[in-house]
């Protein structure tokens, strides 16, 4: 407690969560996330253009083909559920990981944590702009399925909406985890995008895995299998009650927590340098 | 607020068995520009990180404008308060200059107005500029903007001028002083002993993890006591054994040097045998231990 020269007494004001008044600085902040965000081509590219670009590619090779594996499913409807799942990850994983540790690197990190804004503010306006790309992101993919290729998007939209919410939160979570794991920011890219396109390559994102193969019991140990068996698993089916894909969330939800726990055990807000 | 902007005492930081600071103690007072000298390595950086509440101490006692940095439930009200110019630039670079102040603007209960920020700083004609375009000093005048949008009570700038062209430094003085003399206390750590000069009323020196020295830039390690060197140019006809102290030639010109502790003395009765004498002492000068020789002594001595 301290007295300034005009005789008036300050009391510091204590805590760092002031309740909904802190909101609106909530949302000033994702504004700012957003605008970064579409300032920088790179991360715009690398999350909704590759991914319609790859839908447009293989949706023109698909024709009439079937997935035995998931009810004879169209293959262009695996592809779009497949691309659904591609852009979270990529939004919620790769972009949020190579940002982070380009910005612990670029010393942006430690100047936010000397700013008024507290961390919880910060982290999750970074967490709900990767989710509004994600989630533009699906939207874009839904809408070129239907207008492309007539493809009449989930059966069953809960499952579909839920699933997707979880892989979010799960691969933000692997993201700020990995992001720890990476030294330096010349490291980053090539670290996080190998481990993410190697991972999307076995688990079936570019073609149908056969499930009991070597291959998808290999997959099966790591998420992206899963979100993505489970987005394709909403596309199939017949209408009526839908049927939930608890193993996949589960899998899912372990990895998340997994990532949760590296990304608070080896957080740094210091450039590594490493 | 009473008392002293920053209170240190004692305080201590290591890295497991790795000293970074060792029983370091000073005040800055409110309004006061004081400015912490050495070597790199010498735990400048780390000092400054405890005060900032960005870093843990392990020991001793630290008070940020009244309250304890590293206390949790006053950081955010303590960060609305001071200012942070960072050793190295951290700036976005896809944002324009007046987005990334506006941005930074709206974390302050009462910030400067962003169109004042950007003409303190010189950056009128870049105001609408990709930050990635701009120069690396412009960017670093920006650095500084971003020090100062929250209006701080107390401004923390870790080597403000690195990188700034002869110019651009002078400009950031002039903010400095600016800043200074409407109230704002500032921490500066800087290499440049000239800056020193120019903008501190105190000094500290760390060397070796610990204060050296500490006192007013022109009296630092005892700068205003020790010895002077007297300049002048040697008389015509005068040889330098005529002088009335023992003297020696200058390296490279036909200057003189005199030595000594008693420079009131020796003033005067040089000046006395020349008068006497009707020689002029053309160029003459008192020489005074540099503020960068100070230094350089003192973060010698222990290596």
């Amino acid at each position: 407690m301290t007295s300034d020269g005009t005789g008036t007494l300050e009391v510091p004001e204590k805590g760092s969560f002031r309740g909904l008044s802190d909101l609106p600085l909530v949302a000033r902040q994702v504004g700012f996330e957003q605008l970064s965000f579409w300032l920088n081509p790179i991360g715009a590219l690398m999350t909704i253009a590759f991914s319609v670009v790859f839908l447009i590619l293989l949706g023109a090779t698909a024709g009439t083909t079937t997935v035995s594996s998931y009810g004879h499913i169209k293959l262009i409807d695996y592809y779009v559920a497949g691309f659904c799942g591609y852009g979270v990850m990529a939004a919620c994983f790769t972009i949020l990981a190579i940002q982070l540790v380009n910005r612990r690197e670029m010393g942006l990190l430690k100047r936010l944590r000397l700013s008024p804004l507290p961390t919880w503010m910060a982290m999750s306006a970074v967490l709900i702009n990767a989710m509004i790309v994600a989630a533009l992101g699906v939207i874009l993919l839904l809408v070129i399925g239907r207008l492309g290729y007539s493809v009449h998007g989930p059966v069953h939209w809960l499952p579909f909406i839920v699933t997707l919410v979880v892989a979010m939160l799960c691969y933000s979570a692997l993201g700020v985890g990995m992001s720890t794991l990476v030294p330096n920011a010349d490291a980053a890219g090539p670290m996080i995008s190998l481990t993410f396109f190697i991972l999307v390559a076995i688990s079936g994102l570019w073609f149908p895995i056969a499930p009991g193969s070597g291959l998808a019991t290999f997959a099966n140990f790591f998420p992206i299998r899963h979100l993505i068996d489970a987005l394709v698993g909403s596309f199939a089916g017949e209408p009526g009650t839908p049927v939930w894909p608890w193993h996949d969330l589960g899998v899912m939800a372990i990895w998340g927590v997994g990532g949760a726990i590296v990304g608070l055990r080896r957080w740094t807000w210091s450039p590594k340098r490493g | 607020m009473s008392g002293p902007a920053i209170c240190v005492e004692h305080l201590s930081k290591s890295y497991g068995d790795t000293v970074a600071v060792r029983d370091v103690s000073f005040e800055v007072q409110k309004g006061e520009v004081f400015a912490l000298l050495g070597p790199n390595g010498a735990g400048k950086t780390t000092t400054v990180e405890i005060l900032e509440g960005f870093r843990n101490r392990s020991g001793g006692t630290v008070r940020t404008l009244g309250v304890d940095p590293a206390d949790h439930s006053t950081q955010r009200w303590l960060r609305t308060r001071i200012g942070v110019v960072l050793q190295e630039l951290a700036i976005e670079p896809y944002y324009s200059v007046r987005q990334v102040l506006s941005r930074n603007a709206g974390y302050y209960p009462s910030p400067r107005p962003i169109d004042e920020v950007i003409e303190l700083i010189g950056l009128r004609e870049k105001a609408d500029e990709r930050i990635k375009k701009l120069s690396g000093g412009q960017q670093r005048r920006l650095d500084v903007g971003l020090g100062i949008i929250g209006n701080p009570e107390l401004l923390f700038l870790d080597e403000p001028t690195t990188g700034l062209d002869p110019a651009g430094r002078r400009d950031t003085w002039d903010l400095i002083k600016r800043l200074s003399s409407a109230g704002t206390t500032v921490l500066l750590t800087t290499h440049y002993m000239d800056e020193v000069e120019a903008l501190a009323q105190r000094v500290a020196v760390l060397f070796g993890q610990e204060i050296v020295a500490s006192g007013t830039p022109s009296s630092i390690g005892g700068r205003d006591m020790g010895a002077v060197t007297i300049r002048f140019r040697l008389p015509d006809g005068v040889a330098l054994g005529a002088l009335p102290f023992p003297a020696e030639p200058a390296a490279g010109d036909d200057h003189v040097l005199i030595h000594t502790e008693d420079e009131l003395r020796v003033l005067h009765d040089l000046t006395g045998w020349a008068l006497d004498g009707g020689y002029a002492l053309a160029g003459l000068s008192v020489l005074r231990e540099s503020l960068e020789d100070v230094y350089l002594g003192l973060t010698r001595s222990d290596a």
